[in-house]
């Protein structure tokens, strides 16, 4: 099953479904888009597992739950369940796109400042996950007519490492990464699936069954 | 404290104290002894009256003079002196003191005064107040050491605090420049910590004063953060002056001053990010507004130190090694948690096993062990700098991102000119560095390249030259260059070459004494000298040098045709090291001193030639020739000698392979050659030869073509100047076998006693060794019996012979029995072992003298029995007529065969067991006694059942005889009872047919007669009754049968008087439907029958149980 999902991965700037004029309109894309979110799901749990134990206790023990301090610039996945409704599909789909940019940001942050070459294996795969779902969300985007949110100048997320950040802020604020990430990418499941439903055409054609073994 | 000096007292008041007392003792002289008592403890109250006066007077006095001068200095140079000031003096009472100083001084002021440093020795100083009660003038004497040195209190001119590394630094000046000279100083230096000033650190500090203001550092790291808690600092000084003879004391503390940190309003933890050595220990501090409820190193919870405000710490003690991201330390507040990281490792080890060595002379490569691991990662990780101390070079260590194994490497560009290198390897990190050196002359330390780009060029058919390329500046150096030359099948040679080194080129090395036309493989590896290291070897480099004309001619044979008109001339080709090249064609040509016949250009893989000549003398050369040329012709002379007294000899290969020896012959010049072929081959025949020196006597012959088993032919010839002569032929195995086929024999002749047995010869192909002989066994025994028996030499029985003259063909077999089957076996054996076994069986013939006597005395011995027999029969005919035939009875009298018919309709218990086809058809009664008063039939009861004694009592004459089915049964039943009466009778059945027959006498009740019967008796007693009654004497008469079923019979499958079958008295069928004993007469499986009734009992049973069954 994995080696399938890779295979997606890699195929993803090659999926038909993502052209603007594609026959099958976007619901092959946006089925591909939310299993990759499952999946991405999934990789996370393993990669959170071990990151957490690299931070060390408290921070991999499993009712750890400190503040959100210094994480205020990361984009909050969490929404009033009104306001989510009242979200439209484009309004859903910047802000997964917004996010996720942000969010891949960072994460190439943490790449760089892990100090165990395992762990940056680890993130820079995942960074190439994600980077596949933003492709993926960019595609659903097109093949909806919806433009993409072009970033502020001046307003582009940067990594900061250094003597302004002692070294628990910077792995509170890896926590919340990790943790705002996983709840995004739980969003990001809802508001597809819910998407998905939406743009049903008669006869979808399901490309990728993702089974539950591992999550 | 200075002591208090008092002046000189006055001796006036002493005069008159005196006289006072002289008058108060007067009167006391004058009274009695009583009066006297009296008196003089009134005397006693008088004088301590006059003597508290007198110290009042003299202290009232003394109040009114300066007293107590003490004189204290700061600096040694000014004394300051200062008294107290007389009783009555107002605040502004001015003195006169004078001192002599060399000369006398006098100084009017008011309270004390600063002289200067007086000389050593006792200084007379008077003071003389100047108001209006009197000369009360004091005088002291003043010496240096009644004088306290007390230095000023220190001021701290600087306290600041370095909070990343909890460090206090103090500043301040000793105001050295005070002093006269120089002298030792030690500082006390407090530190205080919280607001309720808990003393945390107390030290002394020593300097020296050297005559100027000298500022002064003291730095103090706090083992709690500076952060955590307000810290104050004071100072006091001690001058040990060695010149000063006064008294020295320490000066009061300077003001104390603080550190404290301006908290902004956020919570802070401290210290941040710190790295420590593992085991120490540390405090970490929380500063902050809000209650604090828990702290937590890693996951373990501490307790917690309160201090000023809020604020709280706890205490790490011997802390261990980090996880790579270093130990969290978290403060839990009621919504919100607070952390640091701190960093346990270890300083850098010594970095172990430095090597630096160069593979080119142009960079230089040091690796390197770090040793222990320090726990420290990401920007903690320690660096390495590689610097030389000769040039001044250094090279730092760029981490690597994924280290491979534990070694390091770093790389030092070499420099022009220098060959000795001084290598230190400095390792720091945050808690310390350490270094290592490494003194090394680096064109010592040279480990070439993989030499690269091997080529080989041809120079002549033996001889190449090798050219390779080695990157590096060797010019200065010597190579040693290693040239493996392998060559197959072939053990490897290897090849020193020296050379100069050149700059960065290729090398070039000739290699000879090379074979022709062979394949090598050449590889290379290179070392400097001095020898450090030999480089990898090169990639293999394959060549085949050129060919060369063939070093010899082929080695030829020669042999005469069958019809011994041509000769068949042989060759083998050449070996390779004798070929040098590929061997292309042959000439052959045969000379003789008429005429030369040649063959030419016969090619390669052909190795005979067929020439057609006579029987002259050639001879026949045989040349190979390959592409650069011929080779030397080899000759062989056509011609045989004859040889008349040749014998055929035998040989067996012993070690390695056959040996054939020759006795010398001088006459044999040239060589002497073996050929062998296989002996079933047809002439001529040929399979290999081999040429021995003619000074040799033996040679061994292998040959990958030799078989065990099989016959081979070996000729040796002997050549001689006009041609060969065969000296010897023998015969030879590689290995013998036994044989695979018996000899076929037969039986030539036999008699009575002998046979004769002749046999064939086994082919050679299938004998597979010499014969060596034949075993024959014999044996009596049939053809069936010992078929399959092995032969056993062991055996007694069998005789064998062993046949050793293999010339033999028949044997004859002695001592034989007549007419009797001998079984013959032949094998034959080699010295490879037995051949299988062909066996024979013959009977041997007859002796007719035995068989007429064989048949006359039977005939004899029949004759005598039959008269006497005749003969003693007539004799007693009287008597054999009484015993076998008396007088018949009538039948009519006879009751035994009446049958009672009501038994055979109504009772049903009877009909179970009717014996329809047991009809006796023929009945003799032999005699009848009126005693005897029926036979009854109306139940049938197995006479076998012998009542017991009591019921038998009753009627013991009666007995019934019962017929059973055998077609004629003669029985004899003998009742005791009946033989006393006088009798007994006598029943003979004949056919069972009458049975169905009406009995007579079916009223008689049969029960109730014993019946003894002598003759057949059943195995069981079979009684069926139809009343329940009947089944306790059925009880009775079980136990006394013999035999008795398995199952309670009544339990089995018998129609009860109330069963809807029993009215069908007649029917019969119950027994018919089922097998039955012959001689129980019991149903053996009960009929399936659904309407079949319970049981008698009627309670629950295991038989009901079955029963019911099918009901259910």
């Amino acid at each position: 099953m994995l080696a399938c999902l890779c295979a997606v991965l890699w195929h993803l700037p090659a999926v038909p479904a993502l052209n603007r004029t594609g026959d099958p309109g976007p619901g092959p894309s946006i089925q591909k888009t939310y299993d990759l979110t499952r999946y991405l799901e999934h990789q996370l749990r393993s990669l959170a597992g071990t990151y957490l134990n690299y931070l060390g206790p408290p921070f991999n023990e499993p009712d750890f739950n400190p503040p959100r301090l210094g994480a205020e610039t990361l984009p909050r996945a969490t929404v009033n369940l009104e306001v989510w409704r009242s979200l439209n599909d484009r309004l859903r789909l910047t802000q997964n796109y917004e996010a996720y940019s942000h969010l891949l940001c960072y994460l190439r942050g943490l790449n760089r400042q892990a100090a165990t070459a395992e762990l940056r294996r680890s993130l820079a795969h995942f960074c190439t996950s994600l980077q596949g779902l933003l492709g993926s969300i960019a595609g659903v985007m097109a093949a909806l007519g919806y433009p993409l949110p072009q970033p502020l100048p001046g307003t582009e997320p940067t990594w900061t490492p250094g003597p302004a950040h002692s070294d628990f802020l910077q792995k509170m604020d890896d926590f919340w990464l990790l943790k705002e990430l996983q709840t995004w990418l739980w969003r990001s499941a809802k508001d597809f699936n819910r998407l998905k439903k939406k743009m049903q055409p008669p006869a979808a054609a399901v490309t990728l069954h993702l089974e539950a073994h591992g999550f | 404290m200075p002591e208090d000096y008092t002046p000189d007292v006055r001796t006036d008041y002493i005069a008159q104290m005196m006289d006072i007392s002289l008058y108060l003792k007067r009167p006391s002289r004058m009274g009695d002894s009583k009066r006297m008592r009296m008196t003089s403890n009134f005397q006693w109250l008088l004088l301590t009256v006059l003597l508290l006066y007198l110290m009042n007077q003299v202290n009232s006095q003394k109040k009114r003079t300066p007293r107590d001068l003490k004189c204290i200095t700061n600096n040694l140079q000014v004394w300051d002196c200062s008294w107290r000031a007389p009783s009555g003096a107002g605040h502004g009472a001015a003195y006169e003191v004078c001192f002599e100083n060399g000369s006398h001084s006098c100084y009017r002021l008011e309270k004390n005064i600063k002289l200067p440093a007086l000389l050593p020795g006792d200084h007379e100083i008077t003071i003389n107040p100047l108001h209006d009660f009197g000369n009360f003038i004091s005088k002291f004497t003043l010496n240096e050491k009644n004088v306290s040195l007390i230095p000023d209190a220190p001021e701290i001119l600087d306290l600041s605090a370095d909070f990343s590394t909890s460090t206090l630094h103090l500043k301040w000046n000793d105001k050295g420049s005070v002093f006269p000279h120089h002298s030792n100083v030690i500082w006390e230096i407090k530190v205080l910590r919280k607001k309720n000033m808990e003393i945390v650190k107390l030290v002394t500090h020593n300097t020296t004063l050297n005559g100027r203001d000298t500022v002064h550092h003291w730095s103090w790291i706090s083992d709690m953060p500076l952060e955590c808690a307000t810290h104050y600092v004071g100072i006091r000084c001690y001058i040990d002056d060695p010149q000063f003879s006064g008294r020295k004391e320490w000066s009061d503390w300077s003001p104390l001053k603080n550190i404290s940190w301006s908290p902004a309003s956020q919570t802070k933890v401290f210290p941040q990010d710190r790295v420590l050595l593992v085991g120490s220990d540390i405090t970490v501090c929380c500063v902050t507004q809000e209650k604090v409820l828990s702290a937590q190193i890693g996951s373990t919870y501490c307790p917690l130190i309160h201090l000023d405000g809020k604020n709280v710490a706890i205490k790490i003690r011997n802390i261990s090694a980090s996880e790579s991201s270093g130990t969290n330390v978290v403060f839990s507040v009621e919504d919100n948690m607070f952390g640091t990281v701190i960093f346990a490792g270890y300083p850098p080890d010594i970095p172990q096993k430095l090597n630096c060595e160069t593979y080119d002379l142009k960079e230089i490569i040091c690796t390197w062990n770090p040793g222990r691991p320090t726990f420290l990662v990401g920007p903690r990780n320690t660096s390495y700098t590689l610097f030389e101390s000769f040039s001044g070079k250094y090279v730092r260590f760029k981490r690597v991102e994924l280290p491979t194994n534990e070694s390091y490497q770093l790389f030092f560009q070499m420099l022009p000119n220098q060959e000795i290198y001084n290598f230190t390897l400095n390792a720091r990190n945050p808690l310390g560095q350490s270094e290592s050196t490494l003194l090394v002359n680096i064109t010592e330390k040279v480990h070439p390249h993989i030499p690269t780009s091997v080529k080989v060029k041809d120079i002549s058919s033996t001889a190449v030259t090798l050219s390779w390329h080695l990157p590096g500046s060797f010019a200065k150096i010597k190579l040693l260059c290693q040239i493996e030359i392998n060559k197959t099948n072939s053990v490897h040679e290897l090849r020193n070459v020296t050379m100069r080194g050149i700059e960065n080129s290729s090398y070039l090395a000739a290699v000879d004494k090379l074979n022709p036309y062979t394949i090598y493989t050449f590889r290379i590896r290179c070392c400097t000298d001095p020898f450090w290291k030999w480089s990898k070897w090169s990639n293999e480099k394959q060549y085949l040098t050129t060919e060369a004309i063939p070093s010899k001619g082929p080695d030829t044979w020669r042999e005469w045709s069958s019809d011994g008109k041509n000769l068949i001339i042989y060759w083998k080709p050449l070996p390779i090291n004798e070929a040098n090249g590929k061997i292309l064609s042959y000439n052959v040509s045969c000379s003789s001193d008429e005429e030369t016949q040649s063959l030419s250009e016969i090619p390669d893989p052909q190795h005979k030639a067929e020439i057609q000549l006579d029987k002259n003398d050639y001879i026949i050369s045989v040349v190979a020739k390959n592409s650069v040329g011929s080779s030397p012709p080899s000759k062989i002379a056509s011609m045989e000698i004859p040889n008349d007294d040749l014998k055929i000899e035998q040989a067996v290969r012993m070690g390695n392979g056959i040996l054939l020896t020759w006795n010398y012959d001088p006459n044999v010049t040239c060589d002497y050659v073996i050929k062998w072929c296989n002996s079933s081959r047809s002439e001529p025949c040929l399979m290999d030869w081999k040429k021995v020196p003619s000074n040799s006597t033996e040679t061994i012959i292998e040959s990958d073509q030799f078989r065990p088993g099989v016959r081979y032919n070996f000729f040796v010839y002997g050549c001689r100047n006009q041609g060969y002569q065969l000296l010897r032929s023998i015969i030879g195995y590689v290995e013998e076998l036994a044989p695979v086929v018996a000899p076929n024999f037969t039986v030539e002749d036999t008699s009575a006693d002998s046979i004769l047995v002749k046999w064939e010869e086994i082919p050679v192909e299938e004998l597979r060794g010499f014969l060596r002989g034949y075993l024959f066994y014999f044996e009596k025994g049939e053809r069936d019996t010992s078929k399959m028996r092995v032969l056993e030499s062991g055996r007694s029985d069998i005789k064998v012979k062993n046949i050793t003259d293999i010339s033999q063909k028949t044997l004859r077999i002695a001592d034989l029995q007549g007419k009797t089957s001998y079984h013959l076996v032949l094998r034959a054996y080699t010295d490879g072992g037995m051949g299988p076994e062909k066996s024979m069986f013959v009977v041997t013939k007859e002796n007719s003298v035995g068989l007429i006597i064989a048949i006359l005395i039977p005939v004899a011995v029949a004759v005598i029995v039959g008269v006497v027999t005749s003969i003693l029969c007539y004799r007693k005919r009287e008597w054999i007529k009484e015993t076998f035939y008396p007088d018949i009875p009538n039948p009519e009298n006879c009751k035994a065969l009446q049958f009672q018919k009501s038994v055979c309709e109504g009772n049903s218990a009877l009909k179970t067991l009717e014996m329809n086809p047991c009809t006796p058809n023929n009945v003799e009664v032999l005699e009848t006694r009126s005693t005897v008063p029926k036979i009854e039939d109306t139940e049938i009861i197995s006479p076998v059942a012998e009542r017991p004694e009591d019921s038998t009592d009753a009627q013991p004459e009666n007995h019934v005889v019962v017929s059973y089915c055998p077609p004629v049964i003669e029985e004899e039943i003998v009742n005791p009872g009946a033989d006393e009466a006088g009798g007994a009778s006598q029943v003979i059945y004949i056919d069972i047919q009458s049975m169905y027959q009406p009995q007579a006498k079916p009223e008689e009740e049969p029960e109730n007669d014993p019946v003894v019967g002598t003759g057949y008796k059943p195995q069981m007693h079979l009684l069926v009754t139809s009343t329940v009654e009947d089944l306790a004497a059925d009880d009775d008469l079980d136990k006394t049968a013999g035999y008795r079923p398995q199952a309670n019979v009544n339990t089995w499958n018998l129609v009860s008087p109330d069963s809807p079958r029993s009215t069908d008295s007649n029917s019969e069928i119950v027994s018919f439907g089922s097998p039955c004993s012959i001689n129980s007469r019991q149903f053996l499986i009960p009929p399936k029958d659904e309407d079949s009734p319970k049981s008698n009992g009627g309670g629950w049973s295991f038989t009901n149980f079955f029963q019911n069954k099918p009901n259910d």
